[in-house]
């Protein structure tokens, strides 16, 4: 039963499973094992009450936590600091997509600019011969550079975000032990 | 003082630290007795409350110092007592009203 109650804990949101999920198991131990002495006297009774209550409150409780956890952070994907001290270069920063598109936008200036030189250009010389402007598709053009660069993005999030959770980042706060004479 | 009014079984809780430091199968067998049975709170109801009361402010949690287990155990902060000698009076206050209002319907 404890087992199921330690599986059933995994409802919560991680940083609170973290922060009381080893207290409340060994709540729930003390109950059941309390239960299980009055089993004698009275009956399956009060067990099948306590469990009915155990389980429903359980997941009342995982409820309300994960609704708490989306309500307070902008996303349900962000663990509290207090679990995870990750270095800022770890999070994904905010400022990203806006600098993505000044880049972007740098970029389709540059572009334009060169095109507009390029057509004003005589082509006097035979052996070169024009780029034809109009194959080059612009704005589909550019809107796939803007997903690749999204995509690329949102993997290596991912990816940092994979290291986050394994917690690779706390390699480098272990301490170091004192060279041995 | 702007203190929202605590439901009952965190005012159970609260009631339950003020007497001495508990942890939390201690908090759920007081809270029993302390209701005659009334109220019993589940492990999920429980750290709920705890979690709340915690973030603010009003108890605190500590390590057990006898306790082999390395339990973790909650007492109240100087503000939750506070807040809770807040709540207790006003539920005197509204304790007299109800017996006065009472009073005078049985006349």
């Amino acid at each position: 039963m404890l087992s199921l109650y330690r599986c059933l804990l995994y409802l919560y949101p991680a940083a609170y499973r973290y922060e009381y999920g080893e207290e409340m198991a060994g709540v729930f131990c003390e109950g059941l094992s309390d239960v299980r002495s009055e089993t004698w006297r009275k009956g399956l009774l009060p067990r099948a009450v306590f469990l009915l209550r155990e389980f429903t409150g359980l997941f009342h409780g995982a409820i309300e936590e994960r609704w708490r956890a989306i309500a307070t952070s902008h996303s349900w994907l962000s663990i509290p600091a207090r679990r995870f001290t990750m270095h800022s270069e770890f999070r994904f920063p905010k400022a990203t997509p806006v600098l993505m598109a000044v880049i972007l936008a740098g970029v389709m200036l540059t572009i334009e600019k060169a095109t507009a030189i390029e057509d004003s250009l005589p082509y006097s010389n035979p052996q070169l011969p024009p780029i034809h402007a109009e194959h080059f598709t612009f704005f589909p053009a550019m809107a796939a550079i803007f997903l690749s660069a999204c995509t690329m993005a949102v993997i290596g999030w991912a990816v940092l975000f994979a290291l986050r959770r394994s917690g690779v980042h706390r390699l480098s706060e272990m301490p170091v032990a004192p060279p041995q004479n | 003082m702007d203190v929202p009014p605590l439901t009952e079984p965190v005012l159970l809780i609260l009631l339950s630290l003020a007497g001495q430091p508990r942890h939390g199968y201690s908090i759920l067998k007081d809270v029993e007795q302390l209701s005659d049975g009334r109220v019993t709170l589940s492990t999920g109801t429980l750290y709920g409350a705890l979690r709340r009361l915690l973030e603010d402010g009003w108890i605190e949690r500590f390590d057990e110092e006898d306790s082999s287990r390395g339990r973790q155990a909650y007492r109240l902060t100087p503000a939750g007592r506070r807040n809770l000698q807040f709540e207790a009076s006003r539920l005197k206050h509204l304790a007299r009203i109800a017996n006065l209002r009472v009073a005078r319907k049985g006349i």
